[in-house]
């Protein structure tokens, strides 16, 4: 069993406090993936983790055991870094059957895990090359296989693909995702690309300047985000945000240009005279004739198209309301000519509302 | 119109070649030949007087010759490897330091600027029998109450220049090898952090190889100058205690201006020339290797 | 059980950082020592020096070796001044000579591709490998029949010998640490390739340019072996020659030895100090990145 479990972790450097007070539980076998903007401390809790950074407060437990003062060594761990950190002196053979070697592990054991390890990857041909003479895909593979090989009770990942291209990154997100499947160990994957953390994991960890943010599954974090950060940094396109206000009797919101919409009904008269943020997603703003089926509760509105984005199979159409840009999304597309001006449908059960002070979401 | 060109870069080498050529190839030609003649400072117009191998001859039948030359090459081979280690150590032990490190390496690198004569004084002073400080301090401290005899006992003699010699050149090593530690690359020593290495097993299997180049830089950098322990010998033993420090070099010089026997002398010094060639070249051959294998050649 | 594994590791690396400074601190003070006992006794009467049972603590300092060092020549003193003009004289010209002839040279190495590159290189340092001691054999017999025995020039010429292969090695490694483009760019804008060699490159390789003039004036400075053969007289000697002044066949005046030491280490002292980073910068620029 190898779950991990952090308790207030806490971690600064001199007077700076990175992390603050970090409190998760990972389950076995189960694929957690931090995301978060540059300099959140995902690395910084990363590397707590692995034991690569002291703890400046607080617990961390691996398997029921508190890990705290021992060294990578002693956690059963393996790490796959963003810039590979292979050997470079050794071949890849040598690099994969390192750790093993170091065990003391007898010859035949150690040849039998690198071929396995080999197959899984399909690294056989370059076996006896040097890191040097490898493609930054092929170096990636190897540094898997080298955190393969070991058989660790947890898989740590920091951004392992941030230096791929992208026809290259969707191609080794699928091997992470299938190595998950057939190795069957907890991971912790650390990335800042939301696509990433949406196709790979179980759950997801939303991180900011050293707080988590929200953590659930995919879905969930999609859905129901518990405030604008989430909602914005989770799903592409960006939700799309208007500041508005609810009305004495709770049940409209008028947005910031005089525009109205009605409150979601699970939310009517719940929150009158407020000032919130009404958030809704491309997919749930279309033109009327370029929809889904809708739900029983939508509205309309009027908006002038300022720019479009074709992506083959749908368009992404650009307007504003009350001088925020608004993305929308358009099905069966036609041609639309900047400065067209469209009705669309806003589908208000999918729409979200949140306080505009704390920016927390409204339910 | 233009006369032929010589090209550039021999243009710009040529000061060095001429200098080079006047004051080491000539000299080196005229004492390959000397070592051929019966030369003798004293009489001029020996040099005429050609002997062919004789003075080789007499060398190679001169155990106190050979013993000089094994002397030679086991201290260098004992200095060299000490202060390997010493540097490779101190070096480590500087590198954990996260404070005042600069000040650090500075004291580090006096050694470097004392000349080798001095060296020499310094270290006949320190371990003089009567007044040394190294006597003084074993004595205060009970640890012996007898003057022991640092440079005048032969074995005790020998650890005594070794000690001078150590003293003076692990630094050089000390320094090159730290330059070295800031250039390993954090990413593979953390993987093998990761990986379960001890902080031992990541120093053998990682760090060692990457200041392999730096280590040989030294010792080719040491090579080139392993004679200055001349200076050293000369003035703390001269050679002595009944020739148990002989080294090459102290009877080279005892042969060519005391005895006045430059052809022999020369003799020696050849056979000293390439006692050094070996060392450097051996040096340099190790230093493209290990760059080799860490893609670090041209 | 499991705060037995945390304790364990923790008292382990409180144990490791407490041998780690003490260490460290051993090191230190025996680098330290030797130099510093010089000092000291350069400061300390003779009497004093050569006291049994010793004295640790030094009960007066004063600079009565100095002033005799300085103070008494022609009365069978030792013409420290002169020692100490004419090892400024020939360490700094010949550094300055060696740094020019080494900046041609390793400017050549680092940027033309030619045959035998390798071979001339390792030619050139090996030159510098022949013991100074052997090499002073022959070079006494040519310099005696020219006649520059006991000059400046004499000692000045074998050290620009010296220490250029050096020279060349170091810098070779910094200009090839300066860009080919930079150059070319400078080229492309007007300059000829004599003005891009100074507006650009030699800018940018200075440091490196600096580091080897101190090895090469360190060198010179500390010279023995040539030295002591082709000096005779106050017109040419040096300090480390001037050294053995202090020694007669039976006695050494430790005093005034320990003066001259200190007057010799000073100015190397302040030159090191000055460019301590470029120098190892300089060794592995050259070294490594070959
Ligand atoms: N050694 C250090 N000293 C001081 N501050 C540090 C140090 N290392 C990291 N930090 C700070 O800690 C914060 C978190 O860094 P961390 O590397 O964990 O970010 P990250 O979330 O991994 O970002 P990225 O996506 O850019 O990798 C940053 O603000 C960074 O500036
Ligand atoms: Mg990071």
């Amino acid at each position: 069993m190898a779950n991990v479990k952090l308790k207030n972790v806490v971690k600064n450097y001199g007077s700076l406090e990175v992390v603050h007070g970090i409190n998760l539980d990972v389950d076995h076998n189960e694929f957690v993936v931090f995301v978060g903007p540059s300099g959140c401390g995902k690395s910084t809790t990363l590397r707590m983790i692995a034991g690569l950074e002291k703890i400046s407060g607080g617990e961390i437990s691996i398997g029921d055991r508190v890990v705290n003062e021992l060294p990578p060594r002693a956690r059963n761990i393996s790490m796959v870094f963003q810039n590979y950190a292979l050997y470079p002196h050794m071949t890849v053979r040598e690099n994969l059957g390192f750790t093993l070697r170091i065990a003391k592990k007898p010859q035949s054991e150690i040849d039998q895990a690198v071929a396995e390890a080999s197959a899984i990857l399909s690294l056989d041909p370059y076996l006896d090359r040097r890191p040097g003479e490898l493609s930054g895909g092929q170096r990636q593979r190897v540094a898997m296989g080298r955190a393969i090989v070991r058989h660790p009770d947890i898989f740590l990942f920091d951004e392992p693909l941030s230096n791929l291209d992208a026809k290259l990154r969707a191609q080794m997100r699928v091997e992470i995702k299938k190595l998950h499947q057939k190795v069957q160990t907890t991971i912790i994957y650390v990335t800042h690309d939301q696509v990433e953390a949406m196709t790979l994991a179980d759950r997801i960890v939303i991180m900011r300047d050293g707080y988590i943010e929200q953590q659930g599954t995919p879905l969930e974090v999609f859905e129901k985000p518990v405030n604008t950060f989430v909602a914005t940094f989770i799903g592409s396109p960006p939700m799309n945000l208007l500041h508005g206000r609810a009305d004495n009797s709770g049940k409209n919101i008028t947005l910031d240009d005089g525009v109205n919409v009605a409150m979601p009904s699970r939310l009517a008269g719940k929150y009158a005279d407020k000032d919130i943020i009404f958030g809704f997603r491309a997919d749930n703003i279309m033109p009327v004739g370029h929809t889904l089926p809708q739900g029983d509760e939508s509205v309309e509105i009027d908006m002038t198209v300022t720019l479009t984005e074709p992506l083959g199979a749908e368009t992404l159409l650009f307007g504003e309301i009350g001088g925020t840009q608004v993305q929308a999304k358009m099905l069966n597309p036609r041609i639309v000519k900047p400065g067209e001006k469209l009705t669309f449908q806003i589908d208000l059960e999918k729409c979200h509302v949140f306080d505009a002070q704390s920016e927390m979401v409204l339910d | 119109m233009r006369r032929s060109k010589l090209p550039e870069w021999f243009v710009l080498l040529l000061p060095a070649f001429i200098i080079l050529a006047a004051v080491v190839l000539i000299p080196l030609v005229l004492s390959f030949y000397s070592s051929f003649t019966a030369y003798r400072l004293t009489r001029p117009d020996s040099i005429n007087n050609w002997i062919g191998f004789r003075n080789y001859v007499r060398l190679f039948e001169d155990a106190g010759f050979w013993w000089a030359f094994g002397r030679t090459v086991f201290l260098l081979t004992i200095a060299l490897n000490l202060e390997m280690l010493l540097g490779l150590g101190l070096a480590l032990l500087v590198n954990k330091v996260t404070w005042g490190q600069r000040g650090l390496r500075t004291i580090m690198m006096f050694p470097m600027m004392f000349s080798p004569v001095l060296v020499g004084f310094q270290f006949k002073f320190i371990f003089n029998d009567n007044i040394g400080l190294m006597n003084n301090a074993l004595q205060s401290l009970g640890l012996t109450d007898q003057a022991i005899p640092w440079l005048v006992d032969g074995g005790l003699a020998m650890f005594s220049i070794i000690f001078a010699e150590v003293w003076m050149s692990t630094s050089v090593f000390a320094i090159l090898i730290l330059a070295g530690l800031f250039a390993v690359p954090q990413d593979p020593l953390e993987a093998a952090k990761v990986d379960g290495c001890t902080p031992w097993q990541t120093f053998r299997h990682i760090t060692l190889p990457f200041i392999m180049p730096f280590i040989y830089i030294a010792l080719a950098i040491r090579s080139l100058d392993v004679a200055r322990a001349y200076d050293i010998v000369k003035i703390m033993t001269n050679g002595g205690p009944a020739n148990r420090t002989e080294l090459i070099w102290t009877q080279l010089a005892r042969t060519g201006y005391v005895d006045a026997k430059m052809g022999l002398a020369n003799a020696m010094g050849y056979i000293s020339i390439f006692l050094a060639i070996f060392f450097t070249v051996y040096f340099f051959r190790k230093l493209n290797a290990s760059r080799q294998i860490l893609g670090m050649a041209d | 059980m499991a705060m037995d594994i945390n304790d364990k590791h923790r008292l382990k690396n409180r144990l490791l950082k407490a041998g780690h400074l003490i260490a460290l601190f051993i090191a230190m003070c025996i680098i330290c020592v030797p130099g510093l006992w010089v000092v000291v006794n350069s400061f300390r009467p003779t009497v004093e020096i050569m006291a049994k049972p010793p004295v640790w603590i030094p009960t007066e300092f004063n600079l009565d070796h100095y002033r005799a060092m300085f103070g008494a020549v022609g009365e069978g003193g030792i013409p420290v001044v002169r020692y100490f003009t004419n090892s400024l004289i020939i360490s700094v010209t010949s550094t300055l000579i060696a740094l020019l002839v080494g900046m041609a040279g390793g400017y050549a190495f680092a940027r033309y591709r030619f045959k035998g590159k390798a071979a001339i290189f390792v030619g050139m340092m090996l030159t510098r490998a022949v013991p100074g001691i052997a090499l002073s054999l022959p070079l006494f017999i040519v310099f005696a029949r020219v006649g520059i025995i006991d000059t400046h020039f004499g000692l000045i010429l074998a050290y620009v010998a010296m220490n250029v292969p050096f020279t060349i090695w170091l810098i070779d490694g910094f200009f090839r640490q300066v860009p080919k483009e930079l150059a070319e760019a400078a080229e492309i804008d007007g300059c000829t390739r004599w003005q891009a060699f100074w507006k650009v490159e030699f800018p940018v390789a200075k440091a490196g340019i600096a580091s080897a003039g101190i090895f090469a004036f360190l060198t010179s400075w500390n010279e023995y072996a040539l030295a002591s053969q082709l000096t005779r007289s106050v017109n040419s000697k040096t300090m480390p020659v001037g050294l053995l002044d202090f020694t007669s066949e039976f006695t050494l005046n430790w005093g005034g030895m320990s003066a001259l030491a200190v007057v010799m280490i000073i100015p190397a002292l302040i030159l090191t100090f000055i460019v301590q980073k470029h120098l190892i910068a300089g060794l592995t620029f050259g070294g490594v990145k070959g």
